[in-house]
């Protein structure tokens, strides 16, 4: 897994209150108990604060799976 | 009774958009045996227009604007204030823009009838407000029609009724134009490109009806918008007034805290409140503070400071 994919991981553990999770770049939210809609946004704000980033909202609307979120961040981080 | 478009509507979010789903079944639920005919009838609207393409875009935008509105949400729990302040610098970044506004749009006609609180609120405005709208024949001023929606419903159930509707974005002309055309009833409908606040100067006690929904928080003075409604009222008239408390949005401005504060612009302008309706979503943010509520008040016009 990569840091990114692992820190992912984390905040995935606290937002969903569940450390069984593990995820990986093809994981969706039909294989993530209560991703819905609002979990996402809740999802997104955390991933802001752990990574010191900023998201545009039809950044946060358009995520298919976690590889393309993980590609954003990594995106954003490039400095 | 079969409902198609619905269906289809329905596949197509469960297919592409999973984690608005549970949204979406929120709002059937909450419609119960009305969701059917009323979803339909908003998407045989929008086919009208758009094709039977037209259901897929229109989802796309509506999820895309409910990320925005959740996300706008998220960020005012975090700052405790609404993020814009000014309605000048939203005309020119987002009212003005043509391709965004379009989308923008889309999206919010089918909140109407896929975000649960709103299904009620539709359910409220046919049940309270249109059923007892008085004869066939009505003038019905539409403020800030955006999509034209709840005025084509109107004027699809008052077989001789006419509608004017005045909105700031030139897409609303476009699209209100074409959903009303498409509803059947475009030849009693006419809009204009006009600023709420300019209707201070129209002729008074001109209309038996005013819709206005989903303006008030847009504005920097509310006040001004039911001073508005009062005037274009005839004196046995009936407004129906939406607006959203504590819910987020980038263009969202006056923030309205308590549902007394609506009942109060209302009552301040010479208007009396005869119904309300408040509704909420099913699920908020984890830990949030606000509650995020749409109202909807029914309004009559006072003749004196008691009656
Ligand atoms: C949230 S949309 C509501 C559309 C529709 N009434 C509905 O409830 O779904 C807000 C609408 O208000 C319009 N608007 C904003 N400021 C306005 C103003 N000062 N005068 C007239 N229309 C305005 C916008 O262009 C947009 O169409």
């Amino acid at each position: 897994m990569s840091d990114t994919l692992a820190r992912l991981n984390e905040v995935f553990h606290d937002v969903f209150q569940d450390d069984t999770i593990v995820i990986a770049r093809q994981t969706t939210a039909a294989d993530v108990e209560g991703w819905d809609s609002l979990m996402h946004v809740t999802l997104m704000i955390n991933i802001e604060k752990a990574f010191g980033i900023r998201f545009s909202s039809s950044e946060v609307a358009g995520l298919k799976d976690v590889g393309e979120l993980a590609d954003l961040i990594e995106a954003r981080k490039k400095p | 009774m079969t409902f198609p478009l619905t269906d289809e509507l329905m596949e197509y979010v469960r297919a592409a958009h999973p984690r608005s789903l549970r949204g979406v079944e929120e709002a059937r639920q909450a419609g119960g045996d009305d969701f059917g005919p009323v979803v339909e009838m908003f998407l045989t609207w929008l086919t009208a227009v758009r094709g039977r393409q037209g259901i897929v875009q229109a989802v796309d935008e509506f999820v895309k604007f409910s990320t925005e509105v959740n996300l706008a949400q998220a960020r005012y729990e975090a700052d405790g204030h609404y993020m814009h302040k000014s309605f000048a610098e939203l005309l020119a970044d987002h009212y003005s823009s043509r391709e965004a506004m379009d989308d923008y749009l889309w999206g919010v006609f089918l909140t109407n009838v896929l975000w649960a609180h709103h299904f009620e609120i539709c359910l409220f405005y046919r049940n309270r407000f249109l059923a007892k709208l008085p004869g066939a024949e009505a003038k019905i001023v539409e403020i800030a029609p955006g999509h034209g929606g709840w005025g084509v419903w109107a004027l699809h159930r008052l077989a001789k009724s006419r509608l004017e509707g005045f909105d700031i974005s030139p897409s609303s002309i476009t699209i209100a134009g074409s959903v009303s055309a498409a509803a059947g009833v475009g030849g009693r409908a006419r809009y204009e490109l006009k600023d709420a606040l300019d209707l201070a100067k129209a002729p008074p006690e001109s209309a038996d009806a005013v819709i206005n929904c989903f303006l008030a928080e847009h504005l920097e003075r509310p006040a001004k918008l039911f001073e508005v409604i009062a005037r274009l009222l005839k004196p046995d008239g009936r407004a129906f007034v939406a607006a959203g408390l504590t819910a987020a949005q980038v263009d969202h401005i006056y923030e309205f805290r308590r549902e007394s504060e609506l009942v109060k612009l209302a009552e301040d302008a010479g208007l009396r409140m005869t119904e309300s309706f408040v509704g909420s979503p099913r699920r908020t943010l984890p830990k949030a503070k606000f509650l995020p509520r749409s109202m909807a008040l029914i309004l009559a016009k006072r003749k004196g400071e008691f009656l």
